[in-house]
């Protein structure tokens, strides 16, 4: 099955290449994600059967299959969404084409870094992202968009170099294992030399956790995820994070094997709080709502770096984020996508009256943010619970009072921005303008999505728990 | 003679930190690459591999000739200011990247537990060689000139990985990769769209995007 969903986008998108039509652009997109969607839920019920050409090198396991899902079902939605934005778009074919396919490689490259056993693949699937990503961010082709996919481009470049230097590092520490493979590494963690591990630990972590989006090494997050168009600044803010986060996930496991976690949770609690801080910054700031959403990715990578150095509750509320996450960070993405086609501004204080202008968009936008924010019934709100409690049952009330006053801070900021944008009395310049058609798949992704994670922050289902349960065990 | 092809790759690194023409540092960037070259040759045990073979076209076509030449003609076609633009003085520069070259030999003399492969001046070289490139790309102003640092950063990175090529050659190979990154960065600049929505190529037109919360 696994061969299935690696082979699949290779041929969509040589046929793709080759032909010249819309309709087959919208077709093999939609095509690829239910494929990717059953063969990911497939993959769920049947570990096993991943067998495959590619024996070692790609697997399901009980952490993987988690982010295989989390993709799998964002990327359905996205498809769904996409349908109908690159209507409002109006690309010509060989822009549509190459849109399409730089999608499709974009997943490709980003299920093969989940499903890698081995950190050499990982890190050319990530790199691989970096270049698939680059065309769908540029794609509105003005003066922004392309400064915007230069510092992307060239800030992960530079991260994915040091991720390199750090891969070196641990083949020079595991001298005696002489392998990439995390399952080899971790069987073998006795016999890796602290003192390079630590070194190669340090450039893992800044080169991975550029793409993750941590600061301080975050800084083309806000610019990358504002300036593309909205299905891809979902994407990139629900899946590629977390794809980048897996990779940090198992090289975690391996510090926590040769007996270095405490070093590796310094690391992490320090750029997790960083993070969170930097949000808290420039989110009370921002005059645009996309950068403003980018910015809260960036604090929510944070609370997931906090929550695995807390032991396997804290892994559970980090597993329980990133689901949540994506779930209700794609839908926000998607909602600003609405929005910006009915506004055409990303400026905060040009838009008023959201819901008097369309109803729906307001509610959803509405709906989003209690979502992010970890109101309940969000599943975000079980996630910060779990954190804080572990936080003060480890004595540490200090570092948890300044978590909690910066999480309010961020609430404030984010929930002063969209309550002026949808309760605000609509302008009599908004009123008048012609606003851009929203069809009707631009509302069901996120409606299913943002209904989903309530009935998850309600009652979470069996099925999910142990889905989340199964992924703690596979970090430790 | 490998230890003294190993300084002079560190000396080059301090060279082009002084260096305020684009056209010398370019040149320097192509000796980076004739140094790696000679590295290999001495330093493999004389069997005729793939890999083997594939290193020396890695770093005699494409780091020496084919990198450089394509960066000189960035810089033809962008004929506006050969000058390299440093934020601060070229002689703060060489300072700093002496204090970081000096101080990764020593360092690495002193505290590393050492295997067989890397000697500390091989360690020392090869680390201080990815700092100084980090800190080339930080301090100057043009785009140009952060993409020779991304080159200068990748040699660093390549010394280093020739370490451990008896081991795990798969690793170096993978690191050319990282080359594809420059491709495109070149292809961003030769393709002249950079230039073209930029004006010149220097970053400080790349500084549209900030957080503010004014009107802009």
């Amino acid at each position: 099955m696994t061969d299935i969903i690696l082979i699949l986008p290779v041929i969509f998108s040589i046929i793709l290449f080759l032909m010249k039509s819309r309709t087959l652009n919208n077709l093999l997109v939609i095509l690829y994600s239910v494929i990717f969607l059953l063969a990911a839920i497939f993959l769920y019920f049947n570990p096993n059967s991943s067998g495959s050409v590619f024996n070692n090198y790609f697997k399901v396991d009980s952490l993987n299959i988690l982010f295989l899902l989390i993709l799998a079902v964002v990327f359905a939605g996205v498809a769904l969404y996409n349908h109908s934005f690159v209507k409002s778009l109006n690309l010509v074919v060989s822009q549509h084409k190459k849109y399409s396919i730089g999608i499709i490689l974009f997943i490709f490259s980003m299920t093969g870094a989940i499903l890698s056993n081995h950190l050499g693949l990982s890190w050319v699937f990530i790199e691989a992202t970096t270049l698939a990503s680059a065309y769908l961010i540029y794609l509105p082709n003005t003066k922004q968009s392309l400064e915007a996919v230069w510092k992307y481009v060239f800030i992960c470049s530079i991260g994915i170099s040091l991720a390199f230097v750090g891969i070196i590092l641990l083949l020079i520490a595991s001298e005696q294992v002489n392998s990439l493979f995390f399952d080899e590494l971790y069987i073998n963690a006795g016999k890796i030399i602290p003192f390079w591990l630590k070194l190669s630990f340090i450039f893992i972590l800044t080169g991975f956790g550029t793409k993750v989006g941590l600061a301080p090494v975050h800084s083309w997050l806000p610019d990358a995820h504002s300036e593309a168009p909205s299905p891809v600044s979902a994407l990139l803010s629900a899946t590629l994070l977390n794809s980048a986060f897996l990779v940090l996930l198992r090289y975690y496991k391996l510090m926590d094997l040769s007996g270095l976690s405490g070093f590796a949770n310094t690391l992490l609690t320090i750029m997790g709080i960083m993070s969170i801080s930097i949000t808290a910054i420039f989110v009370f700031n921002s005059n645009n709502y996309k950068r403003m959403l980018a910015y809260s990715s960036i604090e929510n990578m944070g609370i997931a770096a906090i929550g695995i150095t807390l032991g396997p509750v804290g892994i559970y509320a980090a597993m329980l984020q990133l689901f949540a996450h994506s779930l209700i960070k794609s839908s926000f993405f998607l909602t600003a996508g609405n929005i910006l086609t009915l506004f055409e501004t990303k400026k905060i204080n040009k838009i008023s009256g959201l819901l008097k202008k369309d109803r729906l968009t307001g509610w959803l936008w509405i709906a989003c943010f209690v979502g992010i924010s970890g109101l309940p019934p969000s599943p975000l709100f079980l996630s910060k619970f779990l954190l804080l409690k572990e936080l003060f049952s480890n004595n540490q009330i200090v570092f948890a009072s300044v978590f909690l006053l910066l999480l309010l801070i961020i609430l404030f900021g984010i929930g002063r921005s969209v309550i002026t944008m949808t309760f605000s009395e609509a302008e009599e310049a908004n009123r008048q303008t012609e606003s851009g058609y929203l069809y009707k798949f631009m509302y069901i992704p996120q409606a299913v999505f943002l209904t989903g994670a309530a009935i998850v922050g309600i009652y979470t289902p069996s099925f999910i728990y142990n889905l989340l349960n199964n992924a703690v065990i596979g970090c430790q | 003679m490998i230890d003294t092809l190993i300084l002079l790759f560190g000396l080059t690194g301090l060279l082009m930190s002084i260096k305020s023409r684009i056209k010398t540092i370019i040149n320097i960037l192509s000796l980076q690459g004739v140094i790696l070259f000679l590295i290999i040759l001495f330093s493999h045990k004389a069997s005729l591999s793939l890999s083997y073979l594939f290193l020396i076209f890695e770093t005699l076509i494409i780091k020496a000739l084919f990198i450089p030449s394509l960066l000189n003609k960035i810089l033809l076609k962008n004929s506006v200011d050969r000058e390299t633009e440093p934020y601060i003085p070229n002689f703060y520069s060489l300072v700093i990247s002496s204090f970081i070259l000096f101080s990764g030999i020593t360092i690495s003399n002193y505290y590393a537990p050492f295997s067989v492969n890397m000697t500390p001046l091989f360690f020392g070289v090869s680390f201080s060689a990815i700092l100084t490139s980090l800190f080339f790309i930080t301090t100057k102003k043009k785009l140009l000139t952060h993409v020779i640092g991304f080159a200068m950063l990748e040699n660093g990175i390549f010394l280093f990985s020739l370490a451990i090529a008896d081991e795990m050659p798969l690793i170096v190979n993978l690191g050319v990769l990282l080359d594809v990154f420059i491709a495109v960065f070149i292809l961003g600049l030769l393709i002249g769209k950079i230039n073209t929505v930029f004006h010149d190529t220097s970053s400080c037109t790349l500084c549209n995007l900030k957080d503010c919360g004014c009107d802009d």
